[in-house]
């Protein structure tokens, strides 16, 4: 990108000023013809991306950034050799050209200085770790989630990206989706009366890890680095039964998965709704098969699976003094009386990523605060791994969110971070 | 005795393994974890596997009694990433001392490991060694020993790590650099504000990458306080781009009213292009000092910085600023009245509603059109008064917004009002705008509309009878069920048409509105119309479902007596649809009819399958086992064998 790369026309600005903290009711589409003749954006004022981890999930977040007039993508990296081959066919198609570059190990991708900007999809076990890699190498980030494995990563993580001003996006895409962000906007402007108990799905609240399995004899390199697969992950020898990136390691620890696969975006919006981007409850409580968390303004979180309107996958739940609604990835609503939905906007369901992506890029233009900036998503994640530990623990923890420990209480506090295998830190 | 110990400690063991299982997902318990048992299994012959777990369950409950059987994983390629797992979270000088010794002992990334984990505990005593290893030959050490003494901070490793800046080989450079400017962050946590400055600006200076300059020119403006506005300034105005990004950064941390009023004071001097983003970096800074600027800009002559104004309003904005919007929305730019409306409509506040309704009675035109439309969109009940007069005004347009308001806010009164627009015009465009909101008030306000609805039930003009019914089936219960049917008897077939279409989707109040029944099996039985006896049949089996009075015995009952009209599969579906609900031998004795025929087969199975899968009084457990396996051999629909298959094994 050149050196016109910080500025927006004026169409663009309309639909960025709103980002930090406050949620559009429509979804943010910019007509081509807004950004130029026919849409078209000079090459050298293209933002240029990396892609890391290009499996299922990395290539249809791929697929949104390539959708983008004002992108180019000019390099893939995987440790595995058919992804790659697979990302850099997409990407040369929609280059019109074979010049895609191809990496293995992304701190080669990351020392390139013609990229601006890198997608982010290995699976959880690299996120944080990759991600704070290339805000220390000048990139921005845009990273799917769970972002971190633990409350150490989540704060880390958030410092970073403050130290090195570089611009990040949590891949919670439901930030940018007009249903979400009309439930949120009903929950933050007391439309619903004086907030008492938000309702998260959290898709799962066992506590589970990856294990270690017999060895199984080592692909060749170019069709798997499992050294590079593993990265910050303690070490095991090599199994095709781990191969799942996005299950390998998610969340990470020794209480990985649980509410980290749908609370990192169901948790997140309930954050968002209670105003708490800067904090996360300061208890935890597994009570008979759900998890209750107590904000310090006396909301109440609970985190449970059962007992939602058929309103499609990870829905959410805002109940006031005077109100209540409800949604999900279907875009439809459930509410306590319909005039609470008047201007809920365009629907739009299925869960696209394609309005946080654009989000993402305007915000690498403008350098302001995307809607699911760093510090954000380490809050979300914070509620969820303590959430995670008070489960695996069978019992309630308290958590000082300004002095982020948890009160009293040694085994939680062990749990708030783990060692990196060698040579990866953050 | 010893022996039985010796047994019971690799019972204990054994159990610990099993438990760590060998499964993707594993389940762990803290519950049960013995450190004792747990170093008993490090000292053993058991697979590394074993070992790798256990070390991670020791992060938990592991004390210094773990650290002699830890220690010496460090130098084990396979294990010392997990050994370091424990020894990071135990608590305790004795890790230290691990951690150190290995340091002595270790190379290559086994010892970049060790050098991380001492940087995540902040031992200060390693700092000697870790200086040491600022020198190393391999960039990787270097580079992690420079990190690390950045972590732990102080006045020995900022002196080290500023004196490697200098001379550092090129690949270490950058992470001395990093190292640097975690001590200057230890320095201000530390309340040594010059030390940390003067650390900032040695590495803006120094020949590093350019992220690092970025990063020390942030920690330069902050460290400064409001002394650090001119530097942060500079970032601002500079051509650089990464200079302006680090600048708009720290335009929206640098704390202090003196500094938002410094920055908003620079706004005008800035280029045009860059107007807009300090301002929504002023606006990221949650200082109230900053409202006038924005309010300024929303009226400044640049079209970008007034719409970028007027979208921050959104969150910033409160009654103050409604004159600026106002006055905006009623300006002819398409873009700016879309962008003021929009903050108008969302602008929270009840005093922002009270200064809008204030300002109704006495506007006209345009502004009398916006205010009215905002009394809607903002569901400001307060406003009816001054709206209701709008639905007589002699302007189309404010007749037009004022009937849409007040479907959104109108009352029962209302109803009436609705009502005499809908007889005075003859224009469908209006008639519709009058009908959805009618619809929308009599929803909202239920049977106390009823007695306003009697001008367009009476009409003899057969589209407003219709919109009357429409209003009645919303409202639903006795009165609106008896002008219901009483319409279904009209001499005007259109009216006969929507009367029979609004009872064949009888939704309301049931089982109060039960005698919605009897209309419609006289419907689907007896009715001339071959669409009314269709709309009846559907009616009615949607009443049948529905009703809380009719056992499932009577349910059947019902289809039974009107298989001769269900001749269609759409009905014969509807009927498998009452009978699923109704699990009754009688039931399954009827599907089993329905089964016969191809179009409906599989829907048939799969009810038989809901009703066999359930204990129902006077159905056997033979008749259920019999059904299932039936529909599990003969269905060709993969789902619906399956769940027969599974229901089958469970009452097995």
């Amino acid at each position: 990108m050149s050196k016109e790369r910080i500025g927006l026309n004026r169409r663009r600005f309309l639909k960025t000023a709103v980002q930090a903290g406050v949620c559009l009711a429509v979804p943010q589409v910019i007509p081509g013809t807004a950004l130029g003749k026919n849409g078209s954006v000079a090459p050298s004022e293209r933002i240029t991306l990396g892609a890391i981890g290009i499996g299922n999930r990395g290539r249809y977040v791929l697929g949104c950034f390539l959708q983008e007039h004002d992108l180019k993508c000019v390099a893939v990296c995987d440790v595995r050799g058919d992804n790659r081959k697979r990302a850099k066919d997409m990407v040369d198609v929609r280059n019109g050209n074979k010049d895609c570059k191809t990496y293995i190990d992304m701190r080669e991708l990351l020392a390139r200085d013609d990229i601006d900007a890198v997608l982010i999809a290995t699976g959880p076990n690299w996120h944080a770790t990759a991600a704070t890699m290339a805000a220390k190498a000048g990139k921005d980030v845009y990273c799917e989630k769970p972002c971190t494995k633990n409350i150490a990563q989540s704060l880390q993580l958030a410092d970073i990206f403050r130290r090195t001003a570089r611009v990040f996006q949590a891949g919670t895409q439901r930030r940018s989706l007009p249903n979400f962000a009309y439930a949120i906007e009903l929950a933050r402007t007391g439309k619903l009366g004086p907030l008492h108990t938000l309702h998260a799905h959290p898709g799962g609240l066992g506590t589970k890890m990856s294990g270690w399995f017999p060895a199984e004899p080592e692909p060749p390199r170019e069709q798997v680095d499992w050294d590079m697969y593993l990265g910050p992950t303690a070490w095991r020898p090599y199994t095709r039964k781990l191969m799942n990136a996005f299950h390998f390691e998610k969340g990470g620890g020794m209480v990985g998965g649980g509410c980290l696969e749908w609370g990192s975006h169901c948790v997140d919006l309930c954050q968002l709704a209670n105003d708490a981007d800067d904090t996360a409850p300061v208890e935890y409580e597994p009570v008979n098969g759900q998890l209750h968390a107590r904000y310090a303004n006396g909301v109440k979180l609970v985190m449970r699976n059962e007992g939602w309107l058929p309103l499609g996958s990870c829905p959410v739940r805002f109940e006031g003094e005077t109100g209540w609604v409800e949604t999900g990835d279907d875009a439809e609503f459930g509410a306590s009386s319909q005039s609470l939905l008047l201007r809920r906007g365009t629907k739009i369901p299925g869960y696209p990523a394609d309005f946080h992506v654009r989000n993402f890029l305007d915000c690498v233009k403008t350098r302001a605060l995307t809607r699911a900036n760093a510090d954000a998503a380490c809050w979300a994640h914070i509620a969820c791994h303590a959430a995670n530990i008070a489960l695996f623990l069978d019992r309630k923890v308290k958590y000082d969110p300004k002095k982020n420990e948890f009160i009293g209480d040694e085994q939680a506090n062990r749990l708030r971070s783990e060692a990196l295998r060698e040579p990866w830190r953050i | 005795m010893i022996i039985k110990k010796q047994y019971f400690t690799w019972f204990v063991i054994l159990i610990i393994i099993a438990s760590s299982g060998w499964t993707i997902a594993q389940d762990l318990t803290v519950a049960n974890l013995n450190q004792t048992d747990l170093i008993t299994v490090l000292k053993s012959d058991a697979p590394k596997g074993e070992k790798a777990i256990t070390c991670k369950q020791l992060a938990i409950c592991g004390t210094e009694q773990s650290v002699p059987v830890l220690a010496p994983l460090l130098a084990d390629e396979e294990l010392a990433s997990w050994a370091r797992i424990a020894l990071e979270a135990i608590p305790g000088p004795a890790p230290d001392a691990a951690l150190r010794d290995a340091l002595g002992k270790l190379e290559g990334r086994l010892l970049i490991g060790v050098i991380n984990s001492v940087g995540v505990r902040r031992d200060v005593y390693a700092v000697d060694t870790l200086v040491l290893k600022l020198d190393d030959e391999n960039a990787g050490v270097a580079s992690a020993a420079a990190v690390a003494l950045g972590h732990i901070g102080g006045e020995q490793a900022a002196k080290a790590l500023t004196q490697s800046l200098a001379d550092a080989p090129s690949g270490v450079r950058s992470a001395v650099a990093e190292g640097c400017i975690l001590c200057a962050e230890w320095f201000l946590a530390n309340e040594k504000t010059a030390k940390a400055i003067k650390l900032y600006d040695t590495v803006r200076l120094a020949d590093v990458p350019d992220q690092r300059h970025l990063e020390a020119i942030r920690g330069a403006i902050l460290a400064r306080k409001s002394a650090g506005v001119p530097l942060l300034i500079e970032q601002l105005e500079s051509e650089d781009q990464e200079r302006l990004g680090i600048g708009l950064r720290s335009a929206r941390e640098l704390p202090g009213r003196d500094v938002t009023k410094a920055l908003a004071s620079e706004l005008g001097r800035l280029s045009p292009d860059r107007r807009p983003l300090l301002l929504l970096a002023l606006a990221d800074r949650n200082d109230s000092a900053v409202i006038p600027t924005i309010h300024e800009a929303a009226q400044s002559s640049s079209k970008d910085l007034r719409i970028t104004a007027i979208e921050i309003l959104i969150r910033l904005g409160d009654v103050t600023c409604v004159p600026i919007l106002l006055e905006t929305v009623t300006e002819d730019d398409t873009e700016l009245e879309q962008a003021a409306m929009e903050t108008l409509v969302r602008l929270p506040g009840k005093d922002v509603d009270k200064d809008l309704v204030a300002r109704l009675p006495q506007a006209k035109g345009k502004l009398q059109q916006v205010l009215i439309e905002l009394a809607g969109q903002r569901q400001i009940s307060e406003a009816l008064p001054a709206v209701v007069p709008s639905l007589y005004d002699t302007d189309s347009g404010i007749r037009s917004v004022a009937v849409e308001t007040i479907g959104i806010i109108g009352q029962d009164q209302q109803t009436a009002d609705l009502v005499k627009l809908l007889q005075k015009t003859n224009n469908s465009e209006q008639r519709a705008g009058i009908r959805k909101a009618l619809l929308a008030v009599c929803g909202r306000c239920g049977v106390k509309c009823i007695p306003h609805l009697r001008p367009l039930t009476q009409s003899r003009d057969n589209e407003l009878h219709m919109i009357g019914l429409r209003a009645l089936a919303i409202i639903g219960g006795p009165d609106a069920l008896e002008a219901v049917k009483s319409a279904i008897e009209s001499d005007e077939p259109p009216v006969q048409d929507e009367a029979v279409r609004i009872l064949s989707n009888w939704p309301n109040n049931w089982p109060q509105d039960s005698e919605a029944g009897q209309t419609l099996l006289r419907l689907a039985t007896s009715a001339e119309k071959m669409s009314h006896q269709v709309l009846g049949l559907r009616g009615y089996f949607q009443y049948i479902r529905g009703t809380e009075k009719l056992s499932n015995e009577q349910k059947v009952t019902r289809v039974v007596d009107l298989l001769p009209n269900i001749k269609r599969p759409e009905e014969k579906r509807l009927a498998i649809a009452v009978l699923a609900e109704a699990p009754s031998s009688s039931a399954l004795e009827l599907l089993t009819t329905f089964a016969e025929d191809s179009a409906v087969v599989e829907e048939a199975y799969s009810a038989m399958v809901q009703i066999a899968g359930q204990d129902v009084r006077g159905v056997s457990m033979d008749q259920r086992r019999q059904v299932l396996k039936m529909v599990a051999e003969k269905s060709r629909n993969n789902g619906i064998k399956r769940r027969a298959q599974k229901t089958l094994s469970g009452i097995r």
